[in-house]
């Protein structure tokens, strides 16, 4: 009891330390249960995964898939990113529009994509495009969501006093709309990223003969946890970095919110 | 045709929000004529509702009048004119996301000043204000009071005739507002600018103010216009004045059965508080 209260306090006054330690933990409790519990056909230890990383680099065409990926995620994100943006302002911007969109756009978004996967690979080909349009079509509800979020609880104040100053339509948007939007937006764009990330992949593992998502049916069908778990382990890093670049950019456009 | 010391012009402008002969049909300003001087300070008062802040907001064009005509410098009002007319909000309507100095700036981008204008411009209004050093703060670091100091130094950079000001201070706390009223008579007498602001406060009115619109409840029009006759600017001694309150007591007078009215109507569909 005593000692329990003085392990929260401790975690409690370092954050950071305790993040440390619970991922490390996590590490130890993967590495002796893949030491000495399961068949390492089917786990692998982080330590072999981390020392043989370089046999997964080594893999032929798998840098080529890497490039390929990341070709299609880039795209994907891309058209996600303008369409979305277009469609969130215009139903956002607008009450009728918006009372009379939203509910097909949620209806949309609550439809589990994957049933209709194979539509996409029928009609586009087992190629990148049929990968690009299913991380399209995952990407583009949460950033449209965002944006529509993120332009309703504007201040009418803030429109009516720009207004009174002279502001033209493209003022409004470029010095009011859009910085009102920034953080929701950014949020939109991250979760937009996972949704893109997340489609292309999976168009990958169920049909392709190359990209990540080839490798790692590859990998699972050879008995190879080591080298898929470093090509995960790689992927992982990637979304890492990514996620903490929009970040700091997402940190920088909202300083006007924190009290520094 | 129309007196050069009027600045701004009002003729039987009247104004009802909803469709007429339907049950949310609220006629909220009757027929109103009035001329405002050029460096007056006219204060709107009366009960909640009772049409002064639509008036206000008919003068800057913000909303249409049902019927009649409003006029700034001989111009009719269709819209804003931010050349004639800048407003003051009740309300915090400084962009959060843009420090003081650039919410300042931003007012003449839109407003069209040139460009090489905008620093010296707002340094001098930040300056006129007293908020010099807090030019590159956010709104969101200061007060509720040097919030609306800066959204005044923001309606001052922009070099119009005519200021409107809808309970610039309404959001404040008695003495803030106090003493932003002291420094407001200072600022304005200087400019010489035409003022038009609405207010809850029989004391800012009064002190502020070289006439003041008493308001009937609603349907609202203009009950009296009282004179101030006070020079500008004004000490805080004139609110311990005989004078002071001599006028407080009247305005007290004819708000009164006003405000009562609407306070026995409030349990109808009016709906306001």
């Amino acid at each position: 009891m005593k000692s329990g209260s003085r392990v929260f306090g401790f975690m409690s006054t370092y954050p950071r330390l305790s993040q440390l330690i619970t991922v490390m933990m996590f590490l130890g409790a993967w590495e002796i249960v893949a030491r000495f519990f399961v068949d390492k056909m089917f786990l692998s230890p982080p330590s072999r995964v981390y020392s043989e990383i370089d046999r997964v680099l080594n893999t032929k065409g798998l840098l080529q898939a890497l490039s390929l990926t990341l070709y299609e995620l880039t795209v994907a994100f891309a058209i996600a990113v303008a369409i979305g943006m277009a469609i969130g302002l215009s139903v956002g911007l607008n009450a009728f529009a918006r009372r009379c969109f939203m509910p097909i756009i949620l209806l949309l978004y609550g439809i589990p994509q994957i049933v209709i996967l194979p539509l996409f690979i029928l009609g586009l080909g087992i190629g990148p495009p049929s990968k690009i349009a299913f991380g399209v079509t995952h990407g583009i509800f949460p950033i449209i969501l965002a944006i529509v979020a993120g332009v309703q609880n504007l201040k009418p104040v803030l429109l009516t006093s720009a207004r009174s100053m002279g502001a033209k339509r493209w003022h409004i948007m470029r010095y009011v709309v859009l910085p009102h939007m920034m953080p929701s937006f950014f949020s939109g764009l991250r979760l937009g990223m996972t949704g893109v990330l997340l489609g292309v992949l999976l168009a990958e593992l169920y049909v392709s003969t190359a990209g990540i998502g080839y490798f790692t049916g590859l990998f699972t069908q050879n008995f190879d946890p080591t080298r898929l778990l470093g090509l995960i382990s790689l992927l992982a890093a990637m979304a890492i970095v990514l996620n903490e670049f929009m970040r700091t950019v997402e940190r920088r456009l909202s300083r006007w919110r924190g009290n520094d | 045709m129309q007196d050069q010391n009027v600045s701004v012009h009002i003729q039987n402008v009247a104004h009802s929000f909803g469709v007429e002969g339907h049950a949310k049909h609220v006629r909220a300003l009757l027929d109103t004529t009035m001329d405002i001087h050029r460096g007056e300070l006219l204060a709107l008062i009366g009960p909640s509702g009772c049409g002064k802040s639509t008036l206000l907001n008919v003068i800057g064009g913000i909303l249409s009048p049902t019927t009649g005509t409003a006029s700034v410098n001989g111009k009719p009002v269709n819209g804003p004119m931010p050349h004639d007319i800048a407003y003051v909000f009740q309300e915090n309507a400084l962009f959060p996301w843009n420090t003081i100095i650039e919410n300042i700036r931003l007012g003449m981008l839109f407003q069209g000043v040139p460009k090489s204008d905008h620093e010296g411009r707002a340094r001098a209004a930040l300056k006129a204000v007293g908020l010099s050093e807090f030019a590159d703060h956010y709104p969101g670091q200061l007060s509720g009071g040097m919030r609306q100091r800066a959204a005044l130094a923001r309606a001052l950079s922009l070099d119009t005739p005519v200021v409107l000001m809808d309970e610039p201070f309404g959001a404040l706390d008695e003495q803030t507002r106090m003493v932003l009223g002291e420094d407001l008579s200072e600022l304005l007498s200087r400019t010489g600018k035409t003022i038009i602001f609405v207010t809850h406060s029989l004391g800012e009115a009064v002190f502020l103010a070289d006439r003041i619109a008493v308001f009937t409840a609603r349907p609202g029009r203009i009950k009296e216009v009282i004179h101030v006759e006070e020079p500008h600017p004004r000490k805080a001694s004139f609110m311990t004045s005989d004078k002071f309150n001599g006028l407080r007591n009247r305005l007290f007078d004819l708000l009164h059965d006003e405000i009562r009215k609407t306070v026995n109507l409030g349990s109808g569909s009016t709906g306001g508080f």
